[in-house]
């Protein structure tokens, strides 16, 4: 982590001559973050393939629009992690990852029941978002870093937690509402 | 459409969580592109759930990925053992790795209604939209090579799509610059009927305004796809 931080300035400098085309700077970037970016990518569509692919296809995209960048868009390595959560959501959503691999994918959901997120993340989310993620009920959050890390949809969501889909979707909107307003506090 | 504060931040925080999706999703992206204060509010989002993403253990990738991207960004010099053996110019060298690393834009036979002729067809499209970008026919007799957009966005500011036919031996013929949008129509001439009957493989680079100056694709090639005989 410290030595991401520390590596802001450097992201910064090398995203700048990636957008002058230097591919050295790419290479020296995929190789600074290419790990971090594939891990969420790797949570995210459970799969190595897709997931392989959502980093291709991430790279390819930040070499194309480098220079789109700009600071209202957050951190360098923010920007770029952005990128490749959408790219590996829209590789899911167009293979129907979860649709296709089905049930096998909801029993192993409903396997850990008592606890559908790992541990590990749930107590992460609280450290980060200045520990907002506490303020808000055991449902709201799961609902929301389930979608986050998980990448499950409504449906998805409403079969892990047992729930109807208009309940879930509640505590999404309201646990977001929430959010918004102790971050804004 | 008249949106209040909290019906933008909910939706904003949806798009970035990936809950909101499908036809909701597509319908916001537009709805982003109109409005700086929607885009506004999802970065804002991007940034607050992104630090969610710092927790996630770095899983490091397999050295293929590096390669694909590299092979699909600069064809021309990835590999050079491969390019000798291929024999085209130093444009496309490296003919049969771009369409390995074109794979990800499926081609996909577009079952079309018996139409009174055609020949060829297929569709160009792209892995992240779910529509084709354009659908693509031949008809024999009267020579003409037609182009409907579907999904195409328009080329970035400063640059044209330029389509070209990737014939099995020799430099791909340039068809010329294509819009994003509307039907458009090439008649093909003799050299780039037998060209395209044999290899069926059609490309798209992005170019200066315009066109091509040499002649020869200059910018990176955006797709590739084989078309189907129907």
């Amino acid at each position: 982590m410290s030595q991401i931080d520390a590596s802001q300035d450097e992201l910064m400098r090398l995203l700048i001559a990636v957008s002058h085309e230097d591919r050295r700077a790419f290479q020296k970037m995929y190789e600074l973050i290419a790990g971090r970016m594939f891990g969420v990518c790797l949570k995210l569509a459970g799969q190595r393939e897709l997931a392989e692919e959502a980093l291709q296809e991430t790279f390819i995209q930040i070499w194309h629009h480098a220079r789109e960048y700009h600071s209202d868009r957050g951190t360098p390595l923010g920007w770029m992690m952005t990128i490749a959560r959408y790219r590996t959501l829209d590789l899911m959503r167009s293979r129907k990852v979860r649709q296709h691999a089905g049930e096998e994918h909801l029993e192993h959901v409903e396997d850990q029941r008592a606890g559908p997120l790992d541990e590990s993340l749930r107590s992460a989310g609280a450290t980060q978002l200045t520990g907002c993620l506490d303020e808000l009920s055991d449902v709201q959050r799961d609902s929301i870093l389930l979608s986050y890390y998980k990448g499950l949809t409504h449906d998805e969501l409403s079969q892990a937690l047992s729930s109807p889909i208009g309940t879930v979707k509640s505590w999404i909107r309201r646990g977001l509402i929430a959010l918004k307003r102790c971050l804004e506090k | 459409m008249k949106m209040t504060t909290e019906r933008i931040e909910s939706l904003a925080a949806e798009y970035v969580l990936g809950s909101l999706h499908g036809r909701a999703r597509r319908r916001f992206e537009r709805w982003m592109m109109e409005s700086g204060r929607v885009r506004q509010e999802v970065w804002y989002w991007e940034q607050k759930l992104g630090q969610l993403s710092a927790e996630v253990q770095p899983v490091e990738p397999p050295k293929s990925v590096w390669q694909a991207i590299e092979r699909r960004l600069w064809p021309q010099t990835a590999e050079p053992g491969k390019r000798a053996r291929s024999g085209l110019s130093w444009l496309w060298p490296s003919w049969s790795l771009l369409a390995t690393a074109a794979a990800v834009m499926l081609a996909v036979l577009v079952v079309q209604q018996p139409a009174p002729s055609p020949q060829l067809s297929g569709a160009i499209v792209q892995a992240d939209v779910s529509d084709p970008l354009w659908l693509v026919s031949e008809s024999g007799p009267d020579r003409l090579l037609k182009l409907r957009s579907i999904a195409a966005s328009a080329a970035d500011a400063g640059k044209d799509y330029e389509l070209w036919i990737v014939p099995e031996q020799g430099q791909p013929l340039s068809l010329g610059v294509i819009p994003a949008g509307g039907v458009h129509q090439v008649t093909l001439t003799d050299e780039a009927r037998t060209a395209l009957s044999q290899s069926r493989t059609l490309a798209i680079s992005l170019e200066p305004v315009g066109g091509s100056p040499t002649g020869a694709p200059t910018g990176p090639i955006l797709h590739v796809t084989k078309l189907y005989e129907l």
